[in-house]
């Protein structure tokens, strides 16, 4: 029992950061319809700009754990939605009325530059930051216990925070409505005075910085990264987004805890060999039987 | 378009310094990740074997002839080690190769070199596949996994005394055969392990299979791996409060294995199998002291290396830069290196297995389990 | 107008301010300073020099688009025309001419390259297969597949697995992978049919990665990471081996010195033969109603339904010829290299397979062969970059798209002129 509840509070915790990273995907395959496959590495940019941060903190004397953690969050997602607009402008934009096909061809050469580029500059070792927060909270559960780290409980707190931050500006603010019109029709809302350019920019933007949260944290909790760290997450966040719906918001989240809860479980429970195997049959079903993901809206077929 | 013409267009495309077919040089290859996700290892072969060959040329070089170096890059893909084998033999004129790092890629790679009568002496592919295939030119200066598991298992079992052992592997060739390795032996001394499973390379989040770890209740984690995966897993261990032996191979000997644990007192207690430590041996410490005093620790495969190099240069002075001669001379002649005396079966495996249990710290670094 | 003449400096200097502090912000963590454990050493300098080459550059960009010609391609960029161009009906191709003479520079190169180009160019061949193979899926018939690797390893794991488990050698195994990848093909085909755009390519990558996995996990069968043998291909029996443990091998048969080459150039014209085959079924494939059916299919999936087109079958029969040709291309990638495993077969890999189609013009033949070629001897080339080669892989990549995003080669069709007797 206790291991069935553990292994749900991993799978939860597992979920939110491919969910926070899943946001990245849906919002910029919302407006303007491209996968960015660049953006694990974005992520993996903020997961060294993250250590960076850390280092330079610690290097003029700071020690307390709250100001490193507010002054590296800050640092990381400005300096990443930085690189989110300027790998916009450089690669994507000269692109916007080509096909969507070469826009991913072109995402997949910017992975391989900012992979090369950290690698070059960085070096390729493994990369660590120190362990700055330790300690869980523990419930017993029969004979065994139940924990969830102060770590995992900032990363929930976080991304829920993130998401719902996220939620009401595109929802309430006169950015977000921006946004959704350009979603709608990139041509019609430039004729009513959008400056789709730079909507689409600060999308980017956006999705950068969420990428940014997730690598602070994600980096905090685990410590290890190198510069191929977001290859593997950055599939695993893009299947979330697929799986949720891609282009809804609630769907990046829930399509991330669905991700990583099956595969905690059956990593657990069964096999962790076949875990992959498992996420990526199970979203094979579920596009079968909902050819959308779960909360995708229906294409409709224009004739 | 004739051979001529395309070595002419490759060399105008490249940059200043690539006149790599310079004739009177001796040619060796350096072969291994130098880009991709393992390129921390592509440098250490090539730190160890720049540094051999330049401590060569200043003494005299071989019969008088410089060693050049060919930096040769495979991404550990097999692929590119097959195309980057077929340059080495055939552009670059290489006699010698010290690599690759992959076992992966050292296996297609050997036939390639075999096939051109080129010395191969890999620092660091311990696959025992890689010899057993029979090919008269392939050595190397690292253990057999099958060897490392032995000592692995027989400490388990004679020291430890455990019975619940886990065993985990990253997949991939070394990890997977070091990991197979250590659960057979352990296996013949009637310990059946409690679980053996595989984790994916690159990703950081291991808590379920963690939690599965500590539901079945083991009290020794065997990891084979690198300290890339070896890092997040100890210490998601502990953060879980298994108080279970973590125990792994040569994969996780690096500095580095310390800073992505988070903290030295994950690595607190970890053991591992290493080969017998190079500062041991009188010549390895003045080479230790040089690479430290350049700024650069030699860690991990940098010695090995420089062995490697070492053996190779062995091999062709002493006959006469022949590399096949040398690949028959090597079997019954034993080299001085780095690393101590090395003698090579017929095979072209070390006759002596010199691993050791070494121990982890609280202060982040390991020394030698009495 | 006047600003279209003269270059206002003074907007460049701000382009190029603006540029610089960017740079500044980007470079100054990530090649400033320089982790090490969890301490850092700055690394200014590099930083200092990086920002300049921005600031310059970005100068000199923006003083060039102010210029005319700047101007003029800065327009041509903006608006990238769409659809084939159509060439007039009496037009008579220069192919005629072209095809029999790369036919037969192709049929010299093994006798003049050496072993290392020759290995390249097989490389790059294999590459065309695979490229020709997701060209009629993606290009053609408009589904977007990320994971042909799969394919690829099940032609190539084929190969290795069917000579060790069964014996088969490479030449029974070449048409029997073939048709394994098809049924693969077949089986992907069917739960995806309803499917659209990246949903289907999220799935096919799903495809893929399960391929590989499976591949990984089943080491009773596979023999997992450690890869399996496979086997080289024989001329009427006799082995391209040194040595042969039963029968002869071809240099002894012919009193020939060993050289390895000899086994290089015999997969060389097999595959030279086998590329040529499959362009000349594609070339006639897409004139037929079935390749018609492809291209309508791709540009309106709602009408050629209406029309009563059988889109169960047209989809299907894509995805099956694209993956038999996968699966050659397998078969050949196996056979050169002598040893497979999984770590050929990443997503990587599919991304490199789209990136040649994408590259070479979507449904373009020629282009294909070009893009393939290309992209297999470019890295080989950039070899002399060293650790940078991969870096400029990637911004030539980036480059190439914006530069061409319709592909190296345009498709071309041939217009239509009314038929002599027909009424005007």
């Amino acid at each position: 029992m206790d291991i069935v509840l553990q292994q749900l509070v991993n799978g939860l915790t597992l979920g939110s950061v491919y969910g926070l990273i899943a946001i990245g995907y849906t919002m910029v395959y919302g407006i303007i319809g491209m996968i960015n496959f660049a953006h694990g590495d974005v992520y993996m940019v903020s997961a060294y700009i993250t250590a960076i941060a850390i280092a330079l903190l610690t290097f003029f004397g700071i020690e307390s754990f709250p100001i490193i953690i507010i002054g590296t969050l800050f640092l990381t997602v400005a300096v990443t939605g930085a690189y989110g607009w300027v790998i916009e402008r450089i690669a994507y934009r000269p692109l916007r009325n080509s096909s969507r096909l070469s826009v991913l061809i072109s995402a997949i050469g910017m992975s391989l530059i900012l992979q090369n580029y950290v690698q070059l500059s960085q070096g390729a070792n493994q990369q660590g930051v120190p362990t700055l927060l330790t300690g869980a909270i523990r419930f017993t559960v029969g004979d065994g216990f139940v924990q969830i780290t102060y770590m995992k409980l900032l990363i929930l707190f976080i991304s829920l925070l993130g998401m719902g931050v996220l939620t009401y500006v595109i929802q309430k603010t006169k950015l977000g409505r921006m946004c959704r019109a350009t979603q709608q029709d990139r041509k019609m809302a430039s004729i009513l005075g959008i400056d789709t350019d730079k909507v689409i920019s600060t999308v980017f933007v956006i999705g950068a910085m969420m990428a940014a949260l997730a690598g602070v944290l994600v980096t905090l909790d685990y410590g290890a990264f190198d510069f191929y760290v977001g290859f593997i997450i950055g599939i695993k966040a893009f299947t979330a987004a697929v799986l949720g719906g891609i282009g809804s918001l609630p769907g990046a989240m829930l399509g991330g805890l669905i991700l990583g809860l099956s595969e905690a479980l059956f990593a657990g429970l069964i096999s962790s060999d076949y875990k992959d195997v498992f996420s990526f049959s199970l979203l094979v079903l579920i596009l079968i039987i909902r050819p959308s993901g779960l909360l995708g809206k229906p294409e409709v077929e224009k004739v | 378009m004739s051979n001529a013409v395309i070595r002419k267009t490759l060399i105008s495309l490249a940059v200043a310094g690539a006149a790599t077919l310079a004739q009177a040089d001796v040619v060796i290859g350096v072969a291994g990740p130098h880009t991709g996700p393992y390129a921390a290892f592509g440098e250490q072969l090539w730190k160890g074997a720049e540094k051999a060959a330049a401590d060569i040329n200043a003494a005299g070089g071989l019969k008088g002839e410089m060693i050049k170096l060919v930096k040769a890059d495979d991404a550990c893909e097999p692929k590119q080690a097959v195309s980057v084998a077929n340059r080495l033999v055939d552009s670059d004129g290489a006699l010698a190769v010290v690599g690759h790092f992959c076992s992966s890629s050292s296996i297609p790679a050997s036939r390639i070199y075999e096939e051109a009568g080129v010395l191969m002496v890999t620092p660091a592919s311990t696959n025992p596949t890689l010899t057993d295939q029979g090919l008269p030119n392939v050595f190397r200066v690292c253990g057999r996994d099958d060897q490392q598991g032995d000592v692995a298992a027989s400490y388990i079992v004679d020291v430890l005394k455990a019975k619940r052992v886990a065993v985990i592997h990253d997949k991939d060739t070394y990890g997977k055969g070091l990991a197979d390795a250590m659960k057979s032996t352990l296996n013949a001394y009637g310990v059946k392990e409690v679980m053996y499973e595989g984790l994916t390379r690159g990703e950081k989040d291991f808590n379920a299979l963690i939690t599965k770890i500590r539901s079945v209740d083991a009290d020794v984690v065997y990891f084979g791996g690198l300290h890339s995966e070896a890092g997040p897993l100890v210490r998601q261990l502990r953060e879980q409060g298994s108080k279970a032996i973590f125990i792994s191979g040569d994969g996780i000997v690096s500095d580095e294995f310390v800073s992505v644990a988070g903290s030295p007192k994950y690595v607190d207690g970890v053991l591992m199998t290493f080969g017998a430590p190079p500062s041991s041996y009188p010549s390895g410490k003045k080479v230790i002291k040089e690479f430290r005093d350049s700024g650069y620790e030699p860690e991990g495969y940098t010695l090995y290396s420089y062995t490697a190099m070492q053996v190779v240069a062995a091999a062709l002075s002493n006959n006469n830069l022949d590399p096949v001669k040398g690949s028959e001379w090597l079997k019954s002649h034993s080299v001085n290196t780095v690393m101590g005396k090395k003698d090579f079966d017929d095979k072209g495996d070390l006759t002596v297995s010199d691993y050791v249990m070494y121990e982890w710290d609280a202060q982040g670094k390991y020394h030698q389990v009495n | 107008m006047s600003q279209s003449v003269g270059i206002n400096f003074k907007k460049s200097s701000i382009d190029a301010l603006v540029a610089g502090f960017l740079a500044l912000i980007l470079f100054g963590p990530i090649v400033g300073v320089l982790l090490d454990g969890y301490g850092f050493s700055a690394e200014f300098g590099r930083v200092a020099w990086m920002v300049a080459i921005v600031v310059v550059g970005r100068f000199v960009m923006s003083c060039f688009f102010q210029t005319e010609k700047g101007v003029a391609m800065a327009f041509r960029y903006a608006n990238n025309d769409e659809g084939a161009t159509v060439l007039s009906p009496n037009h008579k191709s220069k192919m005629v001419w072209i095809i029999p003479l790369v036919i037969l520079v192709g049929l010299l190169v093994p006798f003049v390259a050496s072993k290392y180009v020759l290995t390249v160019v097989i490389l790059g061949l294999i590459y065309v297969l695979l490229g020709l193979g997701l060209n009629i899926v993606v290009g053609l018939a408009g589904l977007l597949d990320l994971g042909f690797v799969g394919f690829y390893a099940i032609g190539a794991y084929g190969l290795a697995l069917g000579y060790e488990n069964l014996g088969l050698g490479f030449w029974s195994m070449l048409p029997i992978a073939a048709l394994l990848a098809a049924f693969a093909g077949a089986i992907l085909g069917f739960p995806v049919l309803r499917m659209h755009g990246d949903y289907l390519a999220i799935v096919t990558l799903g495809f893929g990665e399960i391929i590989r996995l499976i591949l990984t996990n089943w080491a009773s069968f596979t023999h997992g990471p450690n890869g399996v043998s496979a086997p080289l291909p024989t001329l009427f029996g006799l082995e391209f081996k040194r040595r042969s443990k039963d029968g002869e091998t071809f240099h002894e048969f012919f009193n020939l010195p060993y050289d390895s080459a000899y086994k290089y150039m015999f997969i060389y014209l097999i595959l030279f033969a086998v590329v040529w085959a499959v362009l000349f079924i594609k070339h006639r494939l897409v004139k037929m109603p079935i390749g018609r059916a492809w291209e309508a299919l791709r540009e309106d999936e709602v009408a050629c339904r209406s029309l009563g087109l059988n889109h169960v079958l047209v989809k299907l029969s894509a995805f099956m010829l694209g993956a038999s040709t996968g699966g050659l291309a397998g078969v050949f990638f196996a056979t050169y290299q002598g040893f497979v495993n999984p770590s050929s077969f990443t997503f990587f890999e599919s991304a490199l397979i789209l990136a040649i189609v994408v590259l070479g013009g979507m449904g373009s033949t020629l282009g294909v062969v070009i893009a393939a070629f290309c992209l297999t001897v470019l890295p080989e080339m950039l070899r002399e970059f060293a650790e940078y080669r991969v870096l400029m892989f990637g911004i030539l990549m980036v480059v190439m798209m914006i530069w061409k995003p319709r592909g190296i080669v345009r498709v071309t069709r041939t217009g239509f002129a009314a038929r002599k007797g027909a009424v005007k």
